[in-house]
């Protein structure tokens, strides 16, 4: 069965039929060849309690945010004003990515929507100022995915829903790696570019005077971070409503700093409908797949794979580890979640691993997903953000970020400390 | 002709995705409302239940105007090597797929609001929703798409047999020269 | 012959200990090898929970099981298999079930096209508080959380407040103030470590029982020879029924212990939460409640002659009449 899946999943997606809908087919193959019972006639059911859940009702709102922000200059000027500090460095403006994908991802719940807020704001940048397209826009990719580890975080408060797991403390402890992730990848950054310049564009080095200018550009971004985090931890909003919040935070704040007109949000609406849908087509089509797989009995088959295995928790884990990767080439990273949590956690936490650890460390596993082929949102939303060149290069300028992402997930499994410091520190 | 019915199609969804913006801005108004009020000690109450219901039809109206704006991701691997005629052909065979799998999704979401409506169901909070209320909005938008993509099928392929492929590129195409996120 | 399984919330002890142990083992080895199971959860599969039972009549798969409960938005008249406070301890509940279950099965013939084959119980749902309580008149004014329609129609007839959130944001909602009270199983309260942000332990059913329904497609029940059906229906009571509801008391009686710290706590660490008595005063006054508002709007929303059939059944097992 695991042979198909792969096998007719590259097969359909050579043949460019939408992500989403591959999802659906192979679905529609899992019914006809692997399971005696008419799957497809739950088809409806599925696409109606998917699509009917109010956790996912963040992703629009997020994504309405980062519209806001880009249509109003806010998310241009706090680029621009980020550069100023950064492209000191080498490989100048490519930092810039990676300090604006950061700021966002403290007001963002979503790796995609941020990945489309920093790709819009910057992309034209690169054209300008003649960077190697390759690093460039991979950075960007990667500097997304911050977006669900960084609070607040879409995927924490699912989670902690499918995990019943504290949500706050959830994002508390995707702080500090969030932070360890953003400072490792502009380290990369510029070890590569010392290495190579050719890779990044010209190493700028502003007066003080205009550094300091610049942090005033700073503050619509933080005043909004202020609003949504504020929110969660006075316990006025949940989470999941934290992104209404934020929507109307960024209307008041773009209203206050830049003004607000009605075309601007027409335009902030259409993106927003494009790019949920968009995404939504997704999740659904892999939920359906997803419901297949169950009752075709793919849980089972892990389980018993895991179980059979008899590791000691420390090999567990690494096989672990090693099965998210390979499922996240393939599987979109809510879906990643949803098919995986209920068979893979329990199995973690009786081998005395820590819940909200594990959310940590299967989060960096998720952000790798969302950056590799063939099923990687952030590296679609980057190449529609750019006019011309091949997807490939997107990928290949997300490897050196890979790489980082993978010292992470080797540095939280020797110390787990990373993330359990802050919510033990502040319960 | 084809041209003609696409740039209806195209105009009609626009309208319908800054309706769903509408009510996606409604809601924000209602979570927030609620947020407030909760500081005041009372409550709108069913936030959550109300979401839900407009995340289901607010995602199902957008898919059309997405697929017109060739918003829904597609790996291009293959089919950016093929020359004019050969893209074309993926790209109708695409979207034969998507039709057929949209079309099929709207018949199969009839039973759920039919059951619905059998049983008169209403959510089991105490709002006490109907469902069908909420169902009907949501099975229509699926209906809608698919419709938009027969439609869209029909055009692209009179297009192709017209030997006009920029033109088909451009309708069915991956991004083209309209850009993904603009 | 195959038998496609969906069963209950795979983490909860009630599948771990018997569905999954029920289906995967006894069951088949009791078949002698002529019923072969696959087992998975809703959960697992990523359903809705309203959409397990009508799946289950489209003949998706063959069994499922889940909190009835979750499927009273397709049959209100199911609401009064669960109706709080009624039970008080695990052999009341099973009284309760037993009453009902003629009427449990023709709404699951008429519904959901199923044959009911079993009922077992989640743990009660009882009451954790981070506010001073000594009794049930204290949820009055106060902010509580619960699930389900005629909990939340009850707490509110009580005088306090509903309040919708969801399982996993209850801890940080206690704490802040955003709810008082809320109400879960003890066991996943316990778990949960919702102790960590509450004080008072109101150990009474305020959210019923939570009875899972395990029913079979019909179409796949009228097509198994008798001598089959008889099998299924005597091993699912010895082997899982039984078992369940013999284990539900004890369970209550440890998950309260660990809660509170009065008495032995199998599962971990004794917490020191305050166990709240219910004086028999107050118990008279919310069958009031029960009997004066919920059951008679129960009865409205389930129409026909249900409020007369629970009446002569259920009604007179525990003692309370609608309309009476
Ligand atoms: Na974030
Ligand atoms: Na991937």
């Amino acid at each position: 069965m695991i042979g198909y899946i792969t096998a007719g999943l590259l097969g359909l997606l050579c043949l460019s039929i939408p992500v989403g809908i591959v999802l659906f087919l192979l679905g529609f193959g899992i019914d006809a060849f692997f399971s005696p019972f008419p799957l497809t006639k739950g088809l409806g059911n599925l696409v109606w309690s998917t699509s009917n859940n109010a956790t996912l009702i963040a992703i629009p709102f997020f994504v309405l945010l980062g519209e806001i922000l880009v249509r109003s200059g806010i998310a241009t000027r706090t680029y621009a004003a980020l550069d100023r500090w950064v492209s000191w460095l080498p490989g100048g403006l490519v930092h810039a990515n990676v300090a604006t994908a950061t700021m966002f991802s403290a007001t963002s719940g979503s790796s995609v929507a941020t990945a489309a807020t920093v790709a819009t704001v910057a992309m034209p940048q690169a054209e300008k100022l003649g960077y190697d397209p390759k690093l460039f826009s991979g950075a960007i990719a990667a500097g997304g995915t911050l977006g669900i580890m960084i609070p607040p975080s879409i995927n924490l408060i699912v989670y902690g829903f499918l995990t019943q797991t504290s949500i706050p403390r959830l994002f508390l402890a995707g702080l500090v790696p969030g932070i360890a992730l953003a400072l490792a990848f502009i380290a990369i950054t510029a070890i590569l570019c010392a290495l190579r310049p050719e890779l990044g564009g010209q190493r700028r080095v502003f007066p003080l005077s205009e550094m300091l200018r610049a942090l005033l550009e700073l503050i619509p971004i933080i005043l909004l971070f202020t609003i949504i985090i504020g929110t969660i931890y006075q316990g006025w909003a949940t989470p999941t409503e934290a992104a209404a919040v934020g929507v109307a935070g960024a209307i008041a704040i773009a209203a206050m700093f830049s003004g607000v007109t009605l075309a601007m949000l027409r335009e902030a609406i259409l993106g927003t409908v494009k790019i949920t849908s968009m995404i939504m087509l997704v999740v659904i089509g892999a939920s359906f797949l997803n419901f297949t797989l169950a009752s075709a009995g793919i849980g089972r088959e892990l389980q018993a794979f895991l179980e059979g295995l008899g590791l000691s928790p420390l090999a567990f884990m690494m096989v672990v580890v090693l099965i998210y990767i390979v499922l996240g080439f393939f599987i979109e990273t809510l879906s990643l979640m949803v098919i995986t949590i209920p068979i893979i956690v329990p199995l973690v936490v009786a081998q005395g691993f820590d819940p909200i650890w594990f959310g940590i460390l299967m989060i960096v596993l998720i952000e790798m997903a969302l950056i590799t082929p063939p099923v990687g949102l952030n590296l679609y939303v980057v190449q529609g953000a750019r006019r011309s060149g091949r997807m490939s290069e997107v990928m290949i300028g997300t490897i050196p970020y890979l790489l980082m992402m993978l010292l992470m997930v080797v540095a939280l499994i020797a110390f787990p400390q990373i993330a359990l410091f802050l919510p033990d520190a502040l319960q | 002709m084809a041209q003609d019915l696409l740039s209806t199609l195209r105009r009609v969804n626009r309208v319908v995705a800054l309706l769903v913006g509408v009510l996606l801005m409604g809601c924000v108004a209602f979570v927030l409302a609620d947020i407030v009020l909760r500081q005041l000690g009372s409550s709108l109450g069913g936030t959550d239940e109300i979401s839900g219901y407009v995340m289901a039809i607010a995602t199902a109206w957008g898919m059309g105007y997405t697929l017109l704006e060739l918003g829904h991701v597609r790996i291009d691997l293959l089919r950016s090597r093929a020359p004019a005629p050969g893209r074309a052909l993926f790209d109708l065979a695409a979207m034969l797929a998507l039709a057929g799998t949209v079309t099929l999704i709207a018949i199969r979401g009839w039973p759920v609001l039919s059951r619905s409506l059998a049983n008169s169901s209403r959510a089991n909070t105490p709002l006490e929703t109907p469902l069908a209320l909420v169902q009907a909005p949501w099975l229509a938008g699926w209906a809608w798409f698919a419709v938009m993509a027969w439609l869209t099928f029909v055009a692209a392929v009179i297009l192709v047999l017209r030997g006009d492929f920029k033109a088909s590129e451009a309708t069915i195409g991956t991004f083209g020269e309209l850009d993904a996120l603009k | 012959e195959d038998l496609s399984v969906v069963g209950s919330w795979s983490g909860l002890p009630l599948h771990m200990e018997f569905e999954a142990p029920f289906w995967s083992e006894k069951l088949p080895a009791a078949s002698g090898g002529n019923l072969n199971v696959a087992l998975t959860t809703h959960n697992q599969m990523n359903l809705g929970v309203g959409d397990v039972f009508r799946l289950l009549g489209d003949g998706v798969y063959d069994v499922a099981m889940t909190v009835a409960d979750y499927a009273v938005a397709d049959a209100p008249e199911l609401e009064g298999l669960d109706v709080p406070l009624l039970a008080l301890t695990a052999d009341e509940a099973r009284a309760m079930v037993d009453a009902a279950r003629p009427m449990v099965e023709d709404i699951y013939n008429a519904r959901f096209n199923s044959h009911v084959l079993a009922i077992a119980p989640y743990p009660p749902q009882v009451v954790f508080c981070n506010a001073e309580i000594n009794g049930l008149d204290d949820l009055a004014g106060k902010k509580v959380r619960g699930s389900g329609r005629m909990t939340t129609l009850f707490l509110e007839a009580l005088g306090a407040e509903g309040v919708n959130v969801s399982f996993s944001e209850v801890p940080g909602a206690l704490q802040k103030g955003v709810v008082d009270c809320a109400i879960t199983g003890a066991g996943s309260g316990y778990s949960a470590g919702w102790w960590e942000v509450s004080t008072h332990l109101l150990p009474i059913p305020l959210g019923g029982w939570d009875s899972v329904v395990t029913a079979i497609n019909l179409d796949k029940w009228n097509s198994l020879d008798d001598a089959t059906k008889a099998l299924i229906e005597e091993s699912i009571a010895t082997d899982f029924e039984g078992p369940a509801w013999a284990a539900a008391q004890g369970a209550l009686d440890n998950d309260i212990a660990c809660l509170t710290g009065n008495g032995a706590c199998a599962s971990g660490d004794a917490r020191s939460m305050t166990l709240v008595s219910v004086s028999d005063a107050d118990f008279a006054k919310a069958r009031e409640v029960l009997v004066g508002k919920v059951l008679p709007d129960w009865a409205e929303r389930a129409g026909g002659d249900w409020a007369q059939r629970w009446n002569d059944s259920v009604g007179k097992t525990v003692g309370v009449m609608i309309g009476g």
